[in-house]
């Protein structure tokens, strides 16, 4: 009887393990700036609720019952909001416990280093990024990845995408990414990020994939929720990984290409529900209008406001403060689409179309607010105009003022009246105690009077400068190039990039070279030749991979330095030749190359030669040679086709015969190796005159070797 | 306007179906001439059935009367001969033309130049199949002509191809010695419209060997695609008249299933070569007229947005019947995917590890019974044991005491006293002495086996003769080696003492 009550009471163990979840609450990235200078993204007002309420209300959804938040910038503000969320209240049945982390934290990937250190973490947890809005059942998708695990002990991770329309408003043009799943178990193959420019013409399926799953899907109509069901192992993974930044770029990328990790990534495909990142600006804009109309149901402003307020829900989904402080100018107009805090104040005819409007605002007479996101506590003046824009808490438009599509005003910017503003322009206030923040400037237009009185706006205005018009004086070439200019502009408010977006016309003389001369037409009609880009393309890699090699070199001769001063054992020496291959990821062949040359030099020249010289070579050779064999891949022929081609170039070219003789000494080399490498073509060296002189001093030995077999006797007076 | 005259032009000139017979270099041995006389691939028995048979049946099937079959000069006179012979009910109501090219078996020549020279022939759709595909009757033809039907009409398809599961055969039958399979090709495709996207040709991977490269455009057009190693080409082309008005145009092309086709997918989503090649392609434009009633169909799918029932996204406005660019780019150019996956068993039968496999796969339907007609019944003695999933072809002696099992044996065969003959196919004319024992072997027409010779899996030239008491394993023979003499046979086992030698070693 005991036992299997026992068994039961682990059962229930089972289903009682607590579900935790880890919101990244840093976005590690500085597209909503300037309105984030002063206040983390996460607490950004999203259809007036931090983003951040947004979050834990999607997983409280998800029954999740404990949940770390890791915060880096304005950790304090986020604490604070923690501390007033409704969901830290008792009985909340959510534990929230902000974690802060170091100002070093500059990526996902340290962040999640942060959580294995601490040991939060006991189980299967949901991670999460702070600026998800979602109603998506993730303990379903908790459920599928447990199940999966009893199967699959490597699945350590299930990404959670939800499946949209190829032109999804949701789907970000700018950063967006191609799934190869399994047709049947979905596991994830492999991924393409792909990005709006520089354009991308071709996706590449690594074949070797195919060889095992000879059916696969691929996917251009998914939605990274950026909801990660992992196990428990996935902080351990960054901690081993040091060089991981970003989850999906390297981490993901990492397990799928790594053959040493053999760890499995599933997707699960959603196919209801609701799940998006307020990634930038134009994501800010789409979930906004998701909200209002109610894609993300229960999740609307009218029910379950993840702020508390309440709104009532009008025909056209038109959502206004119930708290009867609202006032609305009978001749203004709320269209569809719209919402309205409370204490909002709205005059005669103004308009209101599509837009939010935070609490304590004010909009004057005459003013037209078209697809605009304004926050709490903002005057905006009469005859104003503001299209797709996002203004800023406590922000003063006076009279008669244009803001054009794509403006981001951040908190607190006054502007006078009559000010016109152009398109995509942003602007701050001025912070005199600007000190703890070092970045912050490198934005900002670096002739801010001249910008000022462009623009029109006072002293008290920071100007920053307009990515997209003076794109090359601040090129803040990223190495990911998610991040570069052009590839910004997809992700704006209010720019459509119609500029960029060209179209892919297709044609292309690189995959079929024999219709070069009959595609020649195709070209003139503007279309990049795409032969040269590819090959520019190899170039790029073949410069790439000579600088591993250069890198790898050095790396070698240091770590041999260290081994020859120190006198560490063979082992060791090894074993850190081979850790330093895996991190260069170059082969075999370049470190022995790299590990022979070292040797050779380690060899002093001692003048005049003879005895001292022979002992001096078979003492080096004796103590390090071994280690030739031990970095791995060990072969002996070209070994000592590496020792010739280095003896070539160096000045220790007169030592080759007796290191030859030496390596021969200590075992390294046989004979049969060396006349291997007698007999190869290439070992003659093409009318290279030092690497023939080699070769003829290994004939010399061979013809030793001849000679020894003829007559054993012999053997001793032929070596010394 | 005249109707009656009009619908019956119409109907019989639907479409043409080109039958295209090779030499069959893969099924060498079996293939190779018989003295001066050919072994046409279309004539290779299957379950005692030239192959072609199952081609031309099928045709039929479909209502296609016209049949344009194009063979080399060398075989025109067995195949006509065996067309226009009495035996071949199956073909009594096409219209069959054949045509020949004079090409070596050296050097195969392309098969869209063969299209190319025969186009004056060609004045309507046309069909191009194999003379060795064996479609199975889950799969009529008249599907995949219904599916080019519909989308050529509405919205201006321009061809419809057929693949079938690769079926893996199990590793026991496989001998390594009468070659490997083709690889299959990877091919992209869209399910929800049944387009094939694209084929991964021998030049693609010569190109880029580690990786598959797909165009964005594809992917954004068509955002939810599978690729798939598991299906093989049928080559069965259901095309527009202008294709060959493309193949004119595209002069380097030489196969169609290796270069053209893997082409002609791209024009579906490279505005450039749709620009270009659009004006050649001619599409019927009739699509125009009944594009506003199909956008508001919702079985129609426009361009670009897979409106797929019950697949309602938040993101996706549902398209506007106005929609101006529906409008400008009603012919999609693309091309159809029929995809066969069973049940029923597809295959073509251009390796000899495919005849063995659907050989055996159609012996397991048959049972054999003796024959009832008294003049062949009399040539099977009362002792032999012929197991049910057997065949044996008419006036075949079987002598007394022999086991047949699972096997096909030809027409005007002679097999002589206690012989063994397992899991083999043998082709007309064969003759296997008394106690002759074979398992798994292939014998084309004419082979002589002397009495106690013993072969496995062994394919044989037809006119072949072993000796009686030889011995021979996983083996290609021809004639040639057998007119090399007794050497050989001594050779062969050399051989093999020295392979087991080294094994050893």
């Amino acid at each position: 009887m005991a036992p299997k009550s026992l068994g039961k009471e682990k059962q229930i163990g089972d289903d009682d393990e607590v579900l935790q979840a880890v919101i990244l609450a840093d976005s590690f990235n500085k597209r909503f700036r300037p309105l984030t200078t002063r206040k983390p993204r996460c607490l950004l007002p999203i259809c007036n609720a931090p983003l951040l309420d947004w979050t834990f209300e999607s997983l409280a959804l998800a029954g999740v019952q404990e949940i770390f938040v890791i915060c880096r910038s304005h950790a304090e503000q986020v604490k604070e909001t923690i501390a007033e969320s409704r969901w830290s209240k008792p009985g909340s049945g959510i534990k929230i416990v902000p974690i802060m982390t170091a100002k070093e934290t500059f990526s996902s990937g340290d962040a999640l280093r942060d959580v294995y250190t601490r040991g939060l973490v006991t189980g299967d947890f949901v991670l999460v990024h702070g600026d998800l809005v979602s109603n998506i059942r993730v303990d379903e998708v908790v459920r599928v990845h447990k199940e999966r695990k009893k199967k699959d002990r490597d699945a350590i991770m299930t990404i959670v995408v939800k499946e949209c329309g190829g032109g999804g408003r949701t789907r970000s043009k700018g950063d967006s990414s191609i799934f190869v799943l399994d047709s049947e178990t979905s596991e994830c193959l492999h991924i393409e990020s792909v990005i709006g420019y520089p354009r991308k013409t071709h996706i590449r399926i690594p074949r070797e994939i195919l060889v095992e799953h000879p059916d696969v899907d691929i996917r251009n109509d998914l939605i990274d929720c950026g909801i990660d069901v992992c196990s428990v192992e996935v902080p351990s993974l960054f901690q081993d990984n040091f060089d991981y930044l970003d989850i999906r770029r390297d981490f993901v990328h990492g397990v799928l290409t790594s053959d040493l990790l053999m760890k499995n990534i599933y997707c699960y495909v959603a196919k209801g529900g609701y799940a998006a990142r307020v990634q930038d600006t134009k994501s800010y804009d789409s979930i906004s209008k998701d909200i209002l109309s109610r894609w993300t149901f229960p999740l609307v402003p009218d029910n379950n406001h993840p702020a508390g307020h309440v709104y009532e829900h009008r025909r056209g989904n038109k959502y206004i403060a119930r708290d009867n402080s609202v006032l609305l100018a009978r001749t203004s107009k709320i269209g569809n689409n719209s919402l309205v805090g409370s204490g909002a104040q709205v005059f005669n005819n103004a308009q209101i179309i599509s837009s939010v409007i935070g609490r304590n605002c004010i909009i004057g007479h005459n003013t037209v607010i078209d697809n605009a996101y304004i926050f709490d506590n903002t005057k905006i003046g009469s005859g104003c105009f503001i299209e797709q824009s996002i203004i800023g808490t406590g922000v003063t438009v006076g009279d008669d003022t244009k803001i054009s599509r794509g403006c981001l005003i951040g908190d607190g910017v006054s502007l006078a009246s009559g000010i016109q503003l152009e398109p995509f322009v942003r602007l701050s206030k001025r912070i005199d105690d600007e000190d703890d923040d070092d970045s912050e400037v490198e934005d900002i237009e670096e002739d801010q009077d001249a910008a000022q009185a462009r623009l029109g706006v006072d002293a008290n205005v920071i100007v920053w400068t307009r990515t997209s018009f003076s794109g090359s004086e601040h090129d803040e070439a990223d190495e990911d190039g998610v991040d570069n200019i052009k590839n910004q502009r997809f992700m704006r408010i209010g720019d459509d990039a119609a500029d960029l977006d060209v179209s892919d016309a297709g044609s292309e003389s690189g995959d079929e070279e024999s219709e070069s001369d009959d595609d020649e037409s195709d070209l003139h009609l503007g279309n990049l030749p795409t032969s040269s880009s590819t090959s520019l393309e190899t170039g790029g890699v073949i410069s790439s991979d000579l600088k591993a090699e250069n890198e790898l070199r050095h790396e070698v001769n240091q770590s041999l330095e260290r081994a020859f001063t120190e006198g560490h054992s063979l082992e060791n020496a090894a074993v850190e030749l081979k850790t330093l291959r895996m991190a260069s990821n170059v082969p075999i062949t370049r470190v022995r190359e790299a590990v022979i040359s070292a040797i050779v030099e380690k060899i002093s020249i001692i003048e005049g030669g003879g005895v001292p010289q022979r002992r001096e070579i078979a003492g080096v050779v004796s103590r390090w040679g071994p280690l030739i064999g031990k970095i791995g891949g060990f072969d002996a022929v070209e070994t000592i086709s590496e020792l010739q081609i280095h003896c070539t170039t160096s000045t220790r070219f007169p030592l080759f015969g007796q290191i030859l003789a030496a390596l021969y000494q200590e075992d390294i080399v046989e004979e049969e190796d060396i006349r291997a490498w007698h007999n190869l073509p290439a070992s003659q060296g093409d009318g290279n005159e030092q690497m023939k002189k080699c070769w003829l001093i290994g004939g010399q030995m061979i013809e030793q070797f001849d000679e020894q077999e003829s007559d054993d006797d012999d053997e001793e007076e032929s070596d010394s | 306007m005249d109707l009656t005259v009009a619908s019956v032009e119409h109907i019989t000139r639907e479409f043409r179906a080109v039958v295209l017979s090779g030499f069959g270099n893969e099924l060498i041995p079996l293939t190779s001439d018989h003295g001066s006389e050919p072994c046409p691939k279309a004539l290779i028995p299957v379950a005692n059935k030239p192959v072609i048979d199952y081609v031309l049946t099928w045709i039929e099937g479909s209502g296609i009367k016209d049949v344009l079959l194009i063979c080399p000069t060398t075989h025109k006179a067995a195949i006509s001969h065996h067309i226009h012979s009495d035996l071949t009910a199956a073909s009594s109501s096409l219209r069959i033309d054949v045509q020949t090219y004079d090409e070596s078996t050296e050097t195969p020549g392309g098969t869209c130049a063969l299209l190319r020279h025969f186009s004056s022939r060609i004045t309507e759709d046309f069909v191009v199949l194999p003379c060795d595909f064996l479609p199975p009757s889950t799969l009529p033809l008249t599907s995949i002509l219904n599916k080019f039907r519909t989308e050529s009409i509405s919205d201006g398809s321009l061809a419809t191809t057929c693949w079938f599961a690769a079926h893996q055969q199990e590793k026991n039958t496989i001998v390594e010695e009468w070659g490997s399979p083709p690889a299959p090709s990877p091919i992209v495709w869209d399910e929800s419209t049944g387009t094939l996207l694209h084929i991964d040709s021998p030049d693609d991977l010569d190109w880029n060997s580690e990786e598959l490269e797909l165009r964005m455009s594809l992917l954004s057009h068509y955002p939810r695609t599978r690729l798939s190693t598991n299906f093989q080409d049928s080559h069965i082309y259901v095309c527009r008249r202008s294709i060959l008005d493309l193949l004119h145009e595209k002069q380097h092309f030489d196969s169609l299933r290796e270069e053209f086709m893997p082409w002609l997918c791209k024009i579906q989503y490279q505005r450039l070569k749709q620009e270009k090649y659009g004006r050649i392609l001619n599409p019927i434009t009739n699509a125009a007229t009944q594009t506003v009633a199909l956008n508001h169909s919702s079985l129609h799918f426009s361009k670009g947005s897979r409106a797929k029932a019950g697949d309602y996204t938040p993101d996706e406005e549902p398209p506007s019947p106005l929609d101006s660019d529906a409008i400008s780019e009603f012919s999609s150019l693309r091309v159809g995917i029929v995809i066969h996956q069973g049940p029923g068993y597809a295959t073509r039968v251009n390796t000899i590890q495919s005849l063995m496999e659907i050989n055996r796969r159609l012996l397991l339907d048959t049972t054999y019974s003796l024959p009832t007609d008294p003049k062949s019944r009399s040539l099977i003695d009362q002792k032999a044991q012929i197991s049910s999933d057997s065949m044996i072809g008419d006036f075949t002696q079987v002598s007394e005491r022999t086991t047949i099992k699972k096997s096909v044996v030809g027409k005007h065969c002679v097999i002589g006293k206690m012989a063994k003959i397992v899991g083999c196919v043998l082709f007309d004319h064969c003759v296997v002495e008394d106690g002759a024992k074979l398992d798994g072997c292939v014998l084309g027409k004419n082979t002589k086996v002397g009495s106690k010779a013993e072969l496995s899996r062994v394919v044989t030239q037809a006119g072949y003769e072993f000796s009686p008491g030889e011995t021979t394993k996983n083996e290609k023979l021809e004639v040639t080696d057998w007119t090399a003499e007794v050497d050989n046979s001594e050779e062969g086992s050399d051989d093999e003492s020295v392979d087991e030698n080294e094994d050893e070693e």
